[in-house]
């Protein structure tokens, strides 16, 4: 399992560097990703995309990407755009880890 | 795959950016491999220019030259490599001649906006006071185009069986009372599905959701100080994008993730979405009006021109949009198919649609080239096409739209029928014959059927249903206009009092004229139409054109939910009703025969005596049987289905058609009884203790069900 945090923004401006950091970790099959945004303020609509792409990738290769600890703002937005629908959300890391080790997510 | 349009072939002349010449197809802004894929359109420019903006920035930073090679006959292209397209606001300068009379406006220091601009940005919050000073107002932004659609797919309900329910954006949510989290917005209304799933509609119909300036024309009210805005939006800035301000996170940039998932949502939820769509005007009004795109980069292609170079005014809105234009025409099509295609839109309300059947001189065609593309269009194929049919400048089509069996027509004389019917005016009877239906006076040739006609009682236009029946008279002062703007010919009546009143006896008849209203119109041949919040019994206190009031008075009043729940629930059953009898839904017109051999026809009339209708002009009484084994063509089995209406003052006994011995009428509804024994749940209708006559309450409907003993 790996966990990656994210702080700041997740922008136009950021979002690249973020995928060059999460791409090598789709490389491979059955991985168990936990992205902790805690630290992570505002994501953009590009930023989402990212997220998507990232889970649809490793969904067709038997791995999980699971969210953590999103803002209210930032969940509201994502239920509002559609974008809730394609991840399973966790209040903090380790209740994420806890349910992926569980089989529940 | 290696690609070899991957690399440039030219730099910007700051040699900041890398280009190559573009695709022409499709106009536009379309994200390609390693870049952005600009086109645009002009016949006339001499020259054009790319600007890009920084998200909200005052100038470009960035300003290219489309090259000689960059020009594929009338179309300017080219792709920019590199670009942070989430972060964009592109615009073009075109320069060519300024000549009026000619209808060339050309002016190289106006900064304008893509005509197929899928985002813009300019107006991102609802009603924040814009910077005047900005150069560009209205700014192209790049889309992204992937949406997630699941397995959603258009619904493909058969017109027939919809029942629409009309609604503002904002209006629908925007008053605190809704209780919503994101009030005014493409999010709210779908905070509301429960709700609307309870009243039990199959399709929302959004007035005007294309991207539009609410401040266009904004000023203080002389009558109450408020402002006014461009509130309706009626007038197009963009056709490609939606409204900004309608979306919580157009502050995001997410409007259009945002609306698709508000219509991903309503399918799931079986609830279809039609768009209310303006194709005959734009935001730039006339010669003094703004230069936004059109005016700006082909204004002789887009707009219809008098001989001078004025501008015709079809719509009342200053321009008139050159709909038969091929260049124009190709516009309109790209447009629907886009929302048809990328939005999972399922159909089409086209405002003052005659004037998309005028030529390229504003007279009217007898077979219009766009009405026929778009009644043949593959990808439209399965779109709901409805015509508001008739324009601003007199024409009037209502019976006589060209629709090759494809077009619908929010009927208008419906609206007046039932409206004079229901307030017991004189020789009303055999009008209202004819719209309870399906009008087939007006739709029964070529091919068309009930399905041609959008039944409405009220809709955006005109009073709400407690208005009709609480106001004589329209009360727009508010508008500032002197009470002279809104139509006159409301056949409204106050029942005894103008407005508001605290006359028990009055209250007690506007709320039965309702119900007899929603009856007469749920159990009519046709597609019916209801305005949101005539459910609750919402008031616009007598304003019959509030087109720009953005104010409680607009605003639907949640807390009437609440206190009119017994309408509210006589429409839910009402509506249950009509879902419950394919009787109620045919999409042909009824043969007036019993081609069944039932021992009835599929329709026959009755009146205090069965069998025999009072047709003279003093008659106020009408009853009609619809045969269930006749239902959609005999192609079910339903109930037959009676309905007695009495629009007299005084109460009228009906002597019912005698049914076979196995079968005994039940009543369904009865306007003139008190809640909760106005109305049942469907199935659940209580058997009659007389089953030859029943005593009709002064101006009072009543349904009855024959159903097995």
């Amino acid at each position: 399992m790996t966990i990656i945090s994210l702080s700041g923004s997740l922008d136009g401006n950021t979002v690249n560097d973020a995928q060059e950091k999460i791409m090598p970790l789709l490389a491979s099959n059955s991985i168990l990703l936990v992205l902790d945004l805690k630290g992570c303020g505002y994501i953009s609509s590009a930023g989402l995309r990212l997220l998507l792409m990232a889970a649809k990738q490793l969904s067709s290769q038997e791995g999980i990407l699971v969210l953590s600890g999103l803002s209210d703002e930032i969940k509201d937005v994502m239920e509002m755009t559609g974008f809730n629908n394609f991840f399973k959300t966790f209040p903090d890391t380790a209740a994420a880890v806890a349910a992926i080790r569980k089989g529940g997510a | 795959m290696f690609r070899v349009d991957l690399h440039p072939t030219h730099v910007s002349e700051d040699g900041k950016f890398k280009l190559r010449v573009g695709k022409p197809l499709p106009f536009g802004a379309s994200i390609v491999p390693g870049g952005v894929n600009f086109s645009v359109y002009s016949h006339a420019a001499t020259s054009c220019k790319l600007a890009l903006f920084n998200k909200h920035e005052p100038k470009p930073f960035c300003v290219i030259s489309f090259k000689d090679e960059f020009r594929i006959g009338n179309v300017f292209t080219m792709v920019v490599f590199d670009l942070d397209y989430e972060n964009l606001e592109y615009g073009f300068y075109m320069d060519g001649p300024f000549n009026e009379r000619e209808g060339h406006r050309f002016d190289k220091t106006k900064v304008l906006m893509d005509p197929y601009a899928k985002s813009i940005g300019g107006r991102d919050i609802w009603g924040k006071t814009p910077d005047w000073n900005d150069i560009y107002q209205h700014r192209a932004r790049i889309c992204f185009d992937d949406f997630d659609w699941e397995n959603d797919h258009p619904l493909e309900t058969p017109v027939e069986d919809l029942i629409i329910y009309e609604m503002h954006v904002r209006g629908f949510t925007q008053n605190p009372s809704s209780g919503v989290k994101h009030p005014g917005t493409f999010a709210g209304i779908k905070e509301k599905i429960p709700y609307l799933k309870e009243l039990g509609v199959t399709c929302v119909e959004l007035m005007p959701i294309h991207e539009f300036d609410e401040f266009e024309n904004s000023r203080i009210s002389p009558a109450t100080g408020k402002m006014l805005m461009n509130y309706w939006g009626y007038s197009n800035v963009g056709f490609f994008a939606p409204k900004a301000g309608f979306a919580a996170t157009g502050k995001f940039g997410m409007q259009t993730d945002e609306c698709k998932t508000l219509i991903r949502e309503l399918h799931k939820n079986g609830i279809e979405v039609i768009l209310d769509v303006v194709f005959n005007h734009t935001a730039e009004g006339n010669e003094k009006g703004p230069y936004i795109s059109y005016k700006g980069i082909d204004n002789k292609t887009y707009y219809l021109l008098t001989p001078d170079g004025y501008y015709y005014n079809f719509s009342g809105c200053g321009n008139t949009l050159n709909c038969n234009n091929p260049i124009v025409r190709n516009m309109i099509l790209d447009c629907l198919r886009y929302w048809a295609a990328d939005y999972h839109v399922d159909g089409f309300r086209f405002d003052l649609a005659s004037i998309l059947g005028r030529d390229m001189n504003g007279a009217p065609m007898h077979s219009p080239p766009l009405l026929e593309t778009l009644a043949f269009d593959p990808i439209l194929g399965k779109c709901k096409l409805i015509a508001e049919a008739w324009d601003a400048g007199g024409l009037y089509q209502v019976g006589c739209f060209p629709a090759w069996g494809r077009w619908a027509e929010w009927n208008g004389k419906y609206r007046d029928d039932l409206r004079k019917f229901l307030k017991g005016e004189p020789g009303s009877l055999g009008a209202m014959a004819q719209r309870l239906q399906g009008s087939p006076d007006l739709y029964s040739m070529e091919g068309r059927g009930a399905t041609a006609s959008i039944n409405f009682i009220t809709a955006h236009d005109g009073f709400t249903l407690y208005d009709m029946v609480s106001y004589n008279g329209k009360h727009n002062e508010a508008n500032g206009e002197n009470n002279s703007d809104g139509g006159n010919d409301n056949y409204s009546w106050n029942c005894g009092a103008e407005g508001d009143t605290k006359d028990a006896g009055i209250k007690w008849l506007r709320t039965k004229q309702m119900k007899n209203a929603v009856a007469m119109l749920l159990v009519s041949q046709g597609t019916p139409m209801i305005l949101a919040g005539d459910e609750m019994a919402n008031t616009q206190w007598g304003n019959n054109n509030a087109y720009c009031q953005d104010n409680e008075i607009s605003w639907i009043d949640w807390s009437l939910f609440k206190k009119n729940r017994e309408l509210f629930e006589f429409f839910r059953k009402m509506i249950a009703f009509r879902k419950a009898h394919p009787v109620l839904r045919s999409s042909g017109h009824f043969k007036n025969r019993d081609y069944m051999h039932s021992g009835f026809a599929d329709i026959t009339w009755h009146g205090q005596e069965a069998w025999n209708v009072d047709w003279s002009a003093e008659s106020r009484s009408l009853a009609f049987m619809l045969c269930g084994m006749h239902a959609k063509g005999g192609t079910v089995d339903d109930n037959s289905v009676y309905v007695a209406m009495n629009m007299h003052w005084e109460m009228r006994g009906f002597r019912m058609p005698k049914l076979p011995d196995y079968m005994a009428w039940h009543v369904f509804a009865n306007t003139d009884a008190q809640s909760p024994f106005d109305i049942w749940e469907p199935g659940k209708e209580v058997k009659l203790d007389n089953q030859n006559e029943f005593l009709v309450g002064p101006r009072s409907v009543v349904i009855l069900v024959a159903k097995d003993k």
